[in-house]
């Protein structure tokens, strides 16, 4: 079996509160995992454990058997992971070519140094995710579903081996999800395994390989998406207290 | 303006300085190597406040060792003056290094602050080193004529404007902006955020020393409160801001404009002159807070309504 | 250990009105998140007003020190509503530099209406002193060291009894709170600069009496300040006092012990080293 990602008893404190307790998972390559909880279950918490946004207080996290976990965030996006931010964070100044142009100067190594060619790659991941026409506006004029796109566009263009997904499709209405899941399968079929945040049920359901749920920062059921969302404790942890 | 014709108006104003001496007077020549001295730091400054976004106030520490550097080779040892530009150098860039490092962890006003705070340190550090001529200061040997230093100083300028227009376009200023934009992305996105920092730190060290070194050779005296004087790094900053920090002319522009009024208006009373800059300053801030560079570009489009909207953006 | 005695007496009442010093600047950086670099050249002004009252109309200066208050309320007020207001929700930098250029332009009009001579305030009793088990304390520095407690309480019980002080320390929480408590926020914020001008106006009037003034002393006494602010940190009135008494104390002894011209190597030392260490003040609670 290949793991991409491997995460072994991975714990974050915050001032003695306990975000994160001992959770252990796997990543093959090639699938996407879907991460579910209500809300406070610790979910961007544990993406940002992998991204090295921030430290964890114990545990470890492999990546493609290496163990990351002392890292810094930059070193991890050079060996190839990349996330976006459930609460957006482009560059606001810079035009939404650039923001993308960034990604493709950076990220993981092999990507491309010179800056004509960075812009040329930023347009093709911007024709990707479908924004073409805004290549020249400046980022913080986009409305929100085009941030939640620029955001894809920018982890795509860092051309990672690991995406994670915080919430890309929060706040997008039913023909913008499809849009969105059909891109997130194209970039799976490029060889790229995923691991995806999401509050939308039908959206995971379709998208996932598996699926793992937290709460309270533990993991509470893993497994494949039918059998974990006809699990018990799943339902009355987080379905009892879902508002969809 | 297209870049190509941005970059012929440029030539142009460099032919103009460099040939000053054979048309101007003294006064002139002198008024030239200030402004284009602060057209230097304004332009360095650029680099850390204006690309990487830190507010640095500690740009005049390295311009003070740069001066300090020359002063003691010359005087203390006797050495020539190029050695006395390499030795500030060198202490300024260590000084970047050094301190840069726990330094630039902060942001904001804290960042703004501990940099202040350490040029009233070296300040006072300098004040009480012999080798350094204690509070006194240091009396140079008279050096060749203004025209050297014209040139001198020119050629600084061209080569600091040359950098800045490098990082615009580089991958290393794309990161510099990344982490003027959001720092916690860039980092996310692979930009070694605390290694580019203290390259632009130390970059701007580089050029700052320089101007440092070169105006103390010229004026022939240092002293612990010119040399690490903090409202030159004010000056510096608001000529860059006032011209357009994150632009490649706008810093030098914004200094040659205020250098110009500010010496118009000191030959009538020294006191008006600083009153005056004061009064730019508030006023520039609140009705053009992103310097000229935007202003030209957006005033064509807005109108005088451009003014309206920078201060219903940020006011109550 | 006579000599250490004296010194730290000496520390102990510089440091009381160091505390006054910087309690205007961190009440309006904890209110209204704006760093005044035009705060010592308030304090400056303060002390020409007592000085004005005392050689023109021969007050005392300590009765002249409500009128520097009262005067230095008036112009923070106006300040903020027409200058800073303008420019409080844009990024912390453009208020600071327009700060500096209030800074500027205070200094270069007071030396054009006061000229750039030193000036000193001499009450009869200037040199007046007692002794205090071995130490010669001069009553003048004890009579200031006074007002700045008193005042340092004041303002504490201004904060936490009085419905606008209430209102004021809930908008260092946000700044849109003012009017939860009904009351405008333009001039609330006015009404915080024009108290934080009020205290830089009393302590410039208690440094005329300790010290001789110019108008340049602004920027030093800017750096003071901000170093007491950063030692106490944001959060207290009180823990500026304790910042203010820190650095009197550190300063005496560096000039005693190290020499004095290291006292600002010390003094700003010590505040890079808080910065870094422990940017919420020595004081604060742990980001």
């Amino acid at each position: 079996m290949d793991n991409i990602l491997e995460v072994r008893n991975l714990t974050k404190r915050f001032h003695g509160l306990l975000a994160i307790d001992r959770v252990t998972f796997a990543l093959e390559r090639n699938q996407i995992l879907g991460l579910i909880g209500p809300n406070g279950a610790g979910k961007t918490t544990l993406v940002s454990l992998v991204s090295g946004t921030l430290q964890p207080t114990e545990g470890s996290v492999l990546f493609e058997g290496k163990p990351i976990h002392r890292l810094a965030g930059f070193r991890r996006a050079l060996l190839g992971i990349a996330r976006t931010f459930q609460v957006m964070r482009p560059f606001p100044g810079l035009t939404v070519l650039d923001n993308v142009a960034v990604g493709a100067l950076f990220g993981a190594a092999g990507s491309t140094r010179q800056l004509a060619a960075a812009r040329e790659d930023a347009n093709r991941w911007l024709h990707f995710v479908g924004l073409d026409h805004r290549v020249r506006q400046r980022a913080d004029a986009l409305g929100g579903p085009d941030r939640k796109r620029l955001e894809l566009a920018k982890a795509l263009a860092m051309r990672p081996k690991l995406l994670l997904l915080d919430e890309v499709m929060a706040g997008l209405n039913p023909v913008e999800i499809e849009e969105v899941i059909t891109v997130i399968k194209k970039v799976r079929d490029q060889g790229i395994s995923i691991v995806v945040i999401e509050h939308v049920m039908k959206a995971i359901q379709s998208l996932s390989d598996r699926l793992l749920v937290l709460h309270h920062g533990e993991k509470i059921a893993e497994g494949k998406p039918q059998e974990v969302l006809r699990n018990d404790q799943v339902i009355a942890a987080y379905l009892g207290s879902k508002r969809r | 303006m297209k870049p190509a014709l941005k970059f012929i108006f440029a030539a142009l104003v460099v032919g103009g300085f460099a040939t000053v001496p054979s048309w101007g007077s003294a006064v002139l020549v002198q008024f030239g190597i200030n402004a284009l001295i602060l057209a230097t730091l304004a332009q360095s400054w650029n680099i850390i406040g204006g690309y990487t976004g830190y507010p640095s106030f500690g740009n005049s520490v390295f311009y003070g060792l740069g001066g300090y550097g020359v002063a003691i080779a010359l005087v203390q040892y006797q050495l020539p003056s190029a050695v006395g530009l390499i030795l500030g150098v060198v202490l300024a860039v260590l000084f970047a290094f050094l301190l840069g490092l726990p330094v630039l962890r902060l942001r904001g006003h804290y960042f703004a602050i501990a940099t202040l705070g350490l040029t009233e340190v070296m300040t006072a550090i300098v004040s009480n080193l012999d080798i350094a001529g204690r509070n006194v200061g240091l009396i140079l040997p008279l050096a060749k004529g203004d025209t050297l230093f014209l040139e001198l100083s020119l050629a600084l300028l061209v080569v600091t404007t040359l950098a800045v227009a490098w990082i615009s376009r580089s991958r290393f200023g794309f990161g510099l902006i990344a982490i003027r934009e959001n720092e916690v992305a860039a980092a996310v996105m692979g930009v070694n955020t605390t290694l580019y920092k203290i390259l632009a730190f130390a970059l701007c060290a580089v050029f700052s020393a320089l101007a440092g070194g070169i105006h103390a050779y010229w004026i022939t005296y240092l002293d612990p409160g010119s040399a690490f004087d903090v409202s030159l790094n004010v000056r510096m900053i608001i000529m860059a801001v006032f011209g357009g920090p994150g632009t490649i002319f706008g810093p030098a522009l914004g200094a040659f404009a205020l250098a110009a009024i500010s010496e118009i208006l000191a030959s009538k009373i020294t006191s008006l002159a600083s009153i005056f800059f004061g009064v730019v300053i508030v006023v520039a801030i609140i009705f053009m807070p992103r310097g000229v560079a935007d202003l030209a570009q957006n005033f064509r489009r807005f109108g005088w309504r451009y003014f309206q909207e920078n201060i219903k953006a940020h006011r109550v | 250990m006579q000599l250490l005695w004296q010194i730290l007496v000496n520390g102990v009442l510089l440091g009381g009105l160091y505390a006054l010093m910087a309690l205007g600047l961190v009440l309006v950086w904890g209110v209204l998140n704006i760093v005044n670099l035009a705060h010592g050249a308030l304090i400056m002004l303060g002390a020409y007003v007592c000085y004005y009252f005392f050689t023109g109309l021969g007050w005392d200066p300590f009765a002249a020190l409500p009128v520097a208050m009262s005067l230095l309320f008036c112009l923070g007020y106006l300040i903020q509503r027409w200058v800073l207001n303008l420019v409080i929700r844009a990024p912390m930098f453009n208020s600071l530099l327009v700060t500096f250029g209030l800074e500027v332009v205070i200094t270069y009009l007071a030396q054009l209406l006061f000229s750039a001579d030193f000036r000193t305030v001499n009450p009869s009793y200037a040199g007046a002193n007692f002794s205090f088990f071995g130490a010669t304390v001069p009553w003048v520095r004890v009579l200031a060291f006074g007002v700045a407690l008193a005042l340092t309480f004041a303002l504490w019980l201004f904060l936490d009894h009085t419905r606008i002080g209430r209102a004021i320390r809930a908008t260092a929480q946000n700044l849109v709170a003012a009017r939860l408590y009904g009351v405008n926020p333009r001039q609330l914020y006015a009404l915080t600069f024009g108290i934080g001008a009020a205290l830089a106006g009393a302590a410039g009037a208690l440094y005329g009496v300790v010290s001789q003034i110019n108008p340049y002393i602004g920027a030093g006494l800017t750096g003071k300040s901000f170093a007491i602010a950063i030692i106490g940190g944001l959060e207290k009135s009180l823990y500026v006092l304790v910042g203010g008494l820190f650095l009197g104390v550190v300063e005496a002894l560096t000039a005693l012990y190290i020499g004095p011209t290291y006292t600002d190597v010390v003094s700003f030392g010590i505040l890079v080293l808080v910065l870094i260490v422990r940017p919420t003040g020595l004081l604060g609670r742990t980001a």
